[in-house]
């Protein structure tokens, strides 16, 4: 009776160990081709400033969603909205986080800037994965191509390209008009509360606008759109029912003086503290 | 003791024979396996990482930008996050992969133009 060769199986499973852990974990392949979702977070961050930077430069708004759309998120616009907060947030120029924000708002709203050209680049459509040379580089290939496809030709509407016109980008030292200021007795919202909202000239919320407040023995500046889930150009601040306060934007900027709380009556009869809602907009 | 005859000392033989070769086909199959079937799924790459038409594609999101903002400065600092190469360089390839794939004509006249901003630039640099 010949017996069950234990040993063969053994060593077929020993090189088999042997040859994952070498694959997986000594020398893994090696993606050179990589796409764009599988981006370090903060290289995404660069993706999309680029592709915001595009957008505000050409308002092509389908090449812009073309290329968020490689980038695999769900919600786009608020990954938007969140990179243009951490942004802001992190001092970096007011002018690209606000060229983020304004894409997030163009795809919420759907609107091209300037419409040009819809015709998306090329994308060859081809994989190619290499790996490091293996043990026995005569057992396994070293590259694995797949065989390319067909250039993949996406469809164009406009036949003719016209060139990329200019197009402005808002600059916060423009002076801004105070378009609006009501009282606001609002039972659900903080007492006292001012609201501030700033809109470009193309009526757009615009984040990163300095606030001023000042008032008799005090100041305070702070900025909007650090709170995005209330709008890009959203700003708030608690007033005091005792104090009496002036507000700006910038140089130049209209000034909303003699701001202070109001006293305000519920349904139910009851007296509440209400606030100011204060409007701005670029001309 | 029963002496050692030819037939064993060949059975012996040919068992390690088999043993190495059932060793070898094993790790061939790990390696094709870990490599081909199922490699390690990769995140957190970096940009130099990209396939040749994003990488162009992010070149032409940049000469975009320049068309509009005029500054070689920044337009090389969004190109500097492919690595070591320098930004002319980088969009150089990404203007040489556009002529070669078919990019409409107005997005190549917008990557020459920041190529050779990119050059003169890097020359004032």
């Amino acid at each position: 009776m010949r017996r069950f060769p234990w040993a063969i199986i053994l060593a077929l499973l020993a090189g088999l160990g042997l040859g994952l852990v070498y694959s997986w974990v000594i020398s893994p392949a090696r993606v050179i081709d990589a796409e764009p979702l599988t981006l370090r977070t903060d290289f995404k961050d660069h993706y999309r400033s680029a592709i915001a930077a595009a957008y505000a430069a050409t308002g092509n708004l389908p090449r812009a969603q073309a290329r968020l759309s490689l980038l695999a998120n769900s919600d786009p616009i608020e990954a938007l909205n969140a990179q243009a907060q951490r942004m802001l947030a992190s001092g970096q120029s007011l002018e690209q986080a606000d060229q983020v924000a304004a894409l997030a708002s163009a795809l919420e709203h759907g609107v091209a800037l300037e419409s040009t050209s819809t015709t998306i680049p090329q994308i060859a459509n081809t994989i190619v994965i290499t790996s490091t040379p293996p043990l026995d580089s005569s057992a396994v290939p070293s590259e694995i191509t797949e065989t390319p496809q067909p250039t993949e030709t996406q469809a164009t509407i406009n036949a003719s390209t016209p060139r990329p016109s200019r197009t402005s980008i808002p600059t916060l030292g423009a002076p801004f008009a105070l378009t609006g200021q009501e009282t606001v007795c609002d039972p659900n919202l903080p007492d006292g509360l001012l609201q501030v909202i700033v809109f470009d000239s193309r009526r757009r919320q615009l984040p990163g606008a300095k606030i001023m407040m000042t008032w008799d023995g005090g100041e305070e500046e702070f900025f909007t759109g650090l709170k995005p889930e209330l709008g890009n150009g959203y700003a708030d601040f608690i007033m005091d029912p005792s104090t009496t306060y002036t507000m700006q934007l910038g140089a130049g900027s209209d000034i909303a003086s003699g701001l202070t709380t109001s006293t305000c009556q519920s349904s139910d009869g009851e007296n509440f503290t209400g606030g100011v809602k204060l409007t701005f907009q670029q001309p | 003791m029963p002496p050692v005859t030819c037939p064993d000392i060949h059975m012996k033989s040919y068992r390690w024979i088999f043993i190495v070769l059932a060793l070898l086909i094993g790790i061939g199959a790990g390696l094709a396996y870990g490599w081909i079937i199922d490699p390690v799924d990769f995140f957190d790459l970096t940009p130099d990482t990209l396939r040749a038409d994003y990488k162009s594609d992010y070149v032409l999101m940049v000469a975009e930008a320049y068309q509009a903002e005029r500054d070689p400065g920044l337009a090389a600092r969004r190109l500097g996050i492919f690595g070591t190469q320098s930004p002319s360089t980088i969009a150089a390839s990404g203007l040489a992969y556009a002529r070669a794939n078919g990019f409409s004509d107005s997005d190549i006249t917008l990557m020459q133009e920041l190529v050779t901003a990119l050059q003169a630039w890097s020359g004032i640099q």
